[in-house]
């Protein structure tokens, strides 16, 4: 591992930095053994960065209440902060409001926030369930195209085991017929020579 | 007999050295400068900037639209109190909606970039799997040649030996000519 600070200088690790050359390019002695490494870094870089982070979206995609949370509390506050405006309004103006206007206002903007919370929740909904099903489609999608890729290379990795088990067999059947046809072409020699002396 | 193969004419081409190192040099380049950014997307992704900035810009155009020119007249509607409380309401749950599509999106994307790292470093390992795999076949056949090679050499020695023990003690009988005939035809049958 070499140390580096990046643009942003931040101390950072380069995995299998090797040493440079004149013109400022690593050197790749064992370009197998540094293919390697990269990509098993890549997927320790992934596990140490992003696992959890994965994990989290996935539950937040699934259970996330955020926006009908919000939008209860916020018909509250946005009632509370209506009459504050009136109130400061009036005042502003030194109207007054005779308590019959007073008792209209006030239920008016207990109805209004009422309705408004009712509308508000059933809009938040609908929003969060469109929002949650976004999300869980393009992890869905992530994690397809990830199931994909890992299934082929799962297959290649079985055909590489099945070519490796045939040319072992194949070089076993062949070494043992060599064997054979050697020690069958000495005996078949020596016989002959016993027979002949 | 050829000469042995020299290690050194089976070393990679300077054209493939040198794009070994450019190769190394990009990737040591991305994950310098890159990776770190979209860390950052990460982090930021988490956090809730998007979504204050959204309602203070949401709260602050229903204050100006319904408040900014405050009347007389305007304290006297009862019904306007109301009316603002559910612009409020409203214009908040809008602004809350955007922000965590915002937020979604930016999570969606941050994992679709390091998924696709991942991915790429798992087909990057299969292609170095492949790569061994190549080399071990290639190097299993070529011990089964030499195996073969010594067997076919140990043959010819072992038939060279009886071969010349008659020619020499019995040079003029029939097992003589015989066995100058037979060994002289048995490499080739065991050399393969």
């Amino acid at each position: 591992m070499e140390r580096y600070f990046d643009v942003r200088g931040r101390l950072g690790e380069a995995a299998y930095a090797g040493q440079q050359t004149n013109a400022g390019l690593p050197v790749v002695s064992d370009p197998q053994k540094t293919f390697a490494g990269i990509t098993r870094g890549e997927y320790e870089d992934y596990v140490k960065d992003y696992r959890d982070f994965e994990l989290k979206q996935i539950e937040r995609a699934t259970t996330d209440t955020s926006l009908i949370d919000s939008a209860r509390e916020d018909s509250k506050v946005a009632g509370r902060i209506a009459g504050e405006v009136a109130g400061r309004n009036v005042s502003r103006y030194g109207a007054q409001l005779t308590p019959a206007q007073l008792q209209q206002q006030q239920r008016g903007l207990q109805r209004a926030t009422t309705l408004g919370s009712i509308q508000s929740l059933s809009d938040s909904r609908i929003a969060q369930r469109e929002a949650n099903q976004a999300l869980l489609s393009d992890l869905i999608n992530i994690g397809q195209d990830l199931n994909r890729s890992s299934q082929s290379q799962l297959g290649n990795a079985a055909a590489d085991a099945s070519a490796r088990k045939q040319a072992y067999d194949s070089a076993k059947a062949q070494s043992k017929a060599q064997t054979y046809s050697t020690a069958g072409s000495l005996a078949s020699a020596a016989i002959i020579a016993a027979f002949l002396v | 007999m050829g000469s042995k193969p020299k290690k050194q004419d089976y070393e990679a081409s300077e054209e493939e050295k040198v794009s070994a190192s450019v190769a190394k040099a990009n990737y040591d380049f991305f994950k310098q400068n890159y990776a770190p950014l979209l860390k950052d997307m990460r982090d930021q992704s988490m956090s809730d900037d998007n979504r204050r900035a959204l309602r203070g810009r949401a709260s602050a155009d229903t204050m100006q639209a319904l408040t900014s020119e405050p009347t007389y007249m305007k304290t006297q509607n009862v019904e306007g109190t109301g009316d603002l409380s559910q612009a409020l309401g409203g214009q908040l749950g809008v602004a809350d909606k955007s922000a965590l599509g915002i937020k979604n999106k930016a999570a969606s994307n941050v994992l679709g970039v390091a998924r696709g790292q991942a991915a790429d470093a798992a087909s990057g390992m299969a292609k170095a799997s492949r790569l061994a795999t190549s080399d071990a076949l290639t190097r299993a056949r070529n011990k089964l040649a030499v195996k073969n090679a010594r067997n076919a050499a140990i043959g010819k020695v072992a038939g060279a030996t009886i071969g010349g023990a008659f020619e020499k003690f019995a040079p003029d009988s029939n097992l003589g000519k015989f066995s100058k005939e037979f060994f002289e035809a048995l490499p080739s049958q065991v050399g393969g």
